[in-house]
């Protein structure tokens, strides 16, 4: 693949309060994150020339997102290409993925990428659990939550590299602890290792705190090619790398006799992308700081050795070092993460895309990483099967 | 005649006392076998005939089973409980004759009779008789009833095999045992029953038949009047040192149909060599087996001690809302199943007919177009083995279940293959540990029941435990 690549830069970027939303409907939170954008940007929404839409899961939400026409409505956005997206926790960085390869292609000059979700209209059995116990195969992993899909690695983990609780939990405290800082994030406390461990069990060893919420939000970001950026307005971040890689399947993971559950292979692909692209080599001493898609604690822990943070087996040390909190040497979700955000799955990865964004424009305020350069965010989604990595630098 | 060729036996891993049932009328020490929340008639009558199709001899032996015979005095039009369903669960081939005996206590021996005699016509080479019995009576009124839940299977041959039926009758009889209706309820006449209907019967049976009472070592009587045919049995020449005892429903309660081919296991395992075998119920069916080998596994015996007793009537009553997964955290409204994808997906999913890579060996349980870890394209059938080690497992807090949470294991096969599966009989998880590296087998159960159509998948078991 061609790593010299037309440099696409973020010029607009927007999101919403995350958390329990409502006095806002899924029409709103498009409007709220396209218009922060819209503004950043310094541009009208007539000049935005294909706009994607990621919202993940319409039907345990408000059945809206379920084609791009629920991004024109509420925008009154007409008479221009709008595609709907979805690849599970992966979507949002797949609309951004989507705009880049058609700023890339000529086929617009705006690109917008918008991802919302709305999930706690329902009650919070009825959306997410709902997915998993009557959706789906009838007897294929029927039984497993969400959590419990991930919790199965956790396990293995602490079988494997003398992981332990509390280095899973301390994810948790560290994440929670950084979301105290961020007016927009669904929870706003930071907590102790014993309120994570004390927490209501979901699937062992994970606990209610080591689990993300179900949350509403959304956000936004408008792109252009690099030469079009208008240097009296705008305050570009250039997205440098873009990797997306589906890896396994919905069932093979469970199923596939070879698989170690250590490692995610699709983070390892996506990064691979993205940093090839980028010219990253040795990742820890290049990128100053990192959005990880920890749906579950264990799911960061996990990922800073399939991101190349350390060596296999070595993600234990980066936790107890307090390596990955502000202030260390490569901080790790200094948003709070999806622990403290919340997770409206198709807005997350844009969310990611935002927060990277602000620090690379020194906008972040109390949880600024300190002359930060480069950051990368992260998602994964199915069962470990779809990864994304976005390099973003300033 | 015909050949006993092989037996297989089920029954529930939990039992209950009769004393927690009713604490006044209870009896203590006695208990029954009572189903696990995802177990049914068919999951009993599926193992049991799994049990006894892989003690046969005879080789290539699916293809070489002529019929299915399917006896149960359960309700049975609720459910897909019947002999093709049966049949279909055991990959037996299409076409085969399969029929059900129903609506009868001795249904069992109902069934035994006629393949003894469809075998001993010539036309059949060997029948699979299947009773199974899971009914609960009504709540509160459990120990007034003697149930028990189990199953048992018989591969009757025109080979050579454990034991010979020497003789099959049956003497059939018009007295009914309930006497009159009164308004919704039914009255009985112990007179009537007992007296006119049981002991006449017998007495005529026994004279038209045995002609030689002294050539048995065991006779074995399965009756709810067992205890008073001791005079009829005299009257014909028996003595009662010849008289087996009724062991088995103390301990897994009267299995209805099930019972009188359990009660015949029980003597064939203590090694008797002429058993008269007597089934009553409205009618007589007799058998004389000469077992003619010595058991080197007495399978009914050794499982007769392993088994877990319910806690409190509340647990039973919890286990008596089968196949509901409601849980004070999640109340399902439907899941989703469909027949067309079970009939489309049970090579590979209930017969475990899994994928061999003809590259690196890898073993799928899926099937797969290329093998992830080499990409080859060429993949030869393997059939998957149903014993295997966990691999990785959490315990789900927040998916439904009568019994929570419920433990997900990744299990890998003995000899390939991997399968991800929900663990049962959990009714006391604390009870069921699961470790990384734990030796499970896998055994069919329910999975879900969408109004009144229950599907089976495999779930896995401790192996030390069952």
């Amino acid at each position: 693949m061609n790593s010299k690549l037309n440099d696409i830069a973020i010029i607009g970027i927007g999101v919403t309060k995350f958390g329990e939303l409502f006095h806002q409907s899924y029409d709103d939170l498009v409007r709220d994150a396209a218009m922060q954008a819209v503004k950043d940007a310094g541009i009208s929404l007539d000049d935005i020339g294909a706009a994607w839409l990621s919202t993940a899961f319409p039907e345990i939400g408000v059945f809206k997102g379920r084609s791009g026409m629920d991004l024109c409505e509420p925008l009154s956005l007409y008479n221009i290409p709008v595609t709907r997206v979805s690849n599970f926790c992966a979507s949002g960085a797949d609309a951004i993925r989507n705009a880049v390869n058609s700023l890339r292609a000529g086929e617009c000059d705006v690109a917008l990428a918008l991802g919302v979700e709305k999930l706690r209209d329902r009650q919070p059995q009825d959306s997410i659990v709902k997915m998993m116990v009557e959706y789906g195969h009838p007897f294929l992993q029927k039984g497993f939550t969400a959590a419990g899909t991930f919790a199965v690695y956790a396990n293995r983990m602490m079988k494997e590299y003398g992981v332990t609780r509390e280095d899973i939990s301390s994810i948790s405290v560290k994440n929670h602890f950084h979301g105290a800082m961020n007016e927009k994030a669904h929870h706003r406390k930071a907590c102790s290792i014993e309120e994570v461990m004390a927490s209501p069990m979901v699937s062992n060893p994970l606990t209610v705190m080591d689990s993300c919420p179900t949350t509403d939000g959304a956000a936004c970001v408008i792109m252009v090619r690099a030469e079009d950026i208008d240097r009296k307005k705008h305050r570009p971040v250039y997205i440098k790398g873009v990797g997306l890689s589906i890896s396994t399947g919905w069932d093979l993971p469970f199923f596939d006799p070879n698989h170690d559950f250590l490692s995610f292979e699709a983070t390892r692909n996506a990064a691979k992308m993205a940093y090839q692209q980028a010219g990253i080599i040795n990742p820890i001493e290049e990128i100053d700081l990192i959005e990880v898609h920890d749906c579950f604690s264990i799911v960061e822990l996990l990922t800073y050795e399939d991101l190349g943070l350390c060596k296999t087996g070595e993600a234990k040390d980066l936790i107890r070092g307090k390596e990955t909190q502000l202030g260390g040497k490569i901080p790790v979700n200094v948003s709070g993460g999806l622990l403290s955000c919340g997770h409206p799955v198709g807005a997350t990865g844009i969310r990611m895309v935002v927060e990277v964004a602000n620090h690379l424009r020194g906008n972040a305020g109390e949880r600024q990483v300190n002359n930060a350069k480069r950051g990368l965010t992260h998602n994964i989604g199915g069962p470990g099967a779809i990864a994304s990595v976005i390099i973003l630098e300033n | 005649m015909s050949d006993i060729q092989s037996y297989g036996i089920a029954w529930p891993r939990f039992r209950i006392e009769d004393s927690m049932l009713n604490p006044s009328t209870g009896r203590k020490g006695v208990t029954r076998a009572i189903c696990f929340s995802d177990e049914d008639v068919m999951t009993l009558a599926f193992e049991s005939s799994i049990n006894c199709l892989a003690k046969s001899q005879i080789s290539d032996l699916k293809s070489q089973i002529d019929g299915v015979f399917f006896a149960t005095s359960s309700p049975v039009f609720r459910n897909r409980y019947h002999a093709s369903f049966l049949a279909d669960l055991l990959n037996l081939p299409q076409g085969i004759l399969a029929v059900d005996f129903l609506n009868s206590s001795r249904s069992g021996t109902d069934a035994l009779l006629l393949a003894n005699e469809l075998v001993d016509t010539g036309k059949y080479r060997n029948i699979l008789v299947v009773a199974s019995d899971v009914d609960f009576p009504s709540i509160g009124k459990e120990t007034a009833t003697s149930f028990g839940h189990a199953a048992c299977s018989v591969l009757l041959s025109r080979e050579k095999g454990m034991a010979k039926i020497t003789s099959a009758q049956s003497f059939s009889s018009s007295v009914a045992e309930e006497f009159s209706y009164k308004k919704k309820n039914i009255q009985q006449d112990p007179r009537f029953s007992r007296d006119a209907g049981f002991k006449t019967n017998l007495a005529s049976a026994l004279k038209k038949f045995v002609s030689t009472p002294a050539s048995f070592d065991a006779v074995i009587l399965n009756s709810l009047y067992a205890r008073l045919a001791g005079a009829v049995f005299a009257k014909a020449g028996f003595e009662e040192r010849q008289f087996t005892k009724d062991s088995l429903s103390q301990k897994i309660g009267n299995t209805d149909a099930v019972h009188a081919l359990l009660l015949l296991m029980n003597e064939m395992e203590n090694e008797k060599k002429n058993i008269l075998l007597a089934d009553y119920t409205n009618g007589t069916n007799f058998f004389e087996i000469k077992n003619h080998c010595s058991l080197t596994e007495k399978i009914l015996q050794n499982q007769l001690p392993e088994f877990e007793l319910i806690n409190s009537y509340q647990d039973y009553l919890l286990l008596r809302k089968a196949g509901n997964f409601e849980s004070l955290k999640y109340e399902t409204k439907e899941m989703f199943s469909s027949e067309m994808m079970y009939e489309r997906e049970k090579e590979s999913l209930i017969y475990l007919e899994g994928l061999k890579c003809a590259g690196c060996e890898t073993v799928y349980y899926l099937e797969t177009t290329r093998c992830k870890k080499c990409m080859g394209e060429k993949f030869s059938g393997v059939q998957l083995s149903k014993t295997g080690t966990v691999y990785a497992f959490t315990h789900e807090h927040y998916f439904p279940s009568s019994f929570p949470p419920i433990t997900m294991a990744v299990v890998d096969l003995d000899g390939g293959g991997r399968i991800t599966v929900q663990q049962t009989d959990t009714m006391y998880p604390e009870r069921n540990k699961l470790e990384i590296g734990s030796r499970v087998k896998l055994v069919l159960r329910k999975m879900i029941e969408n109004g009144s159509k229950p599907d089976y998948f495999w779930k896995i078991v401790l192996i030390n435990n069952s």
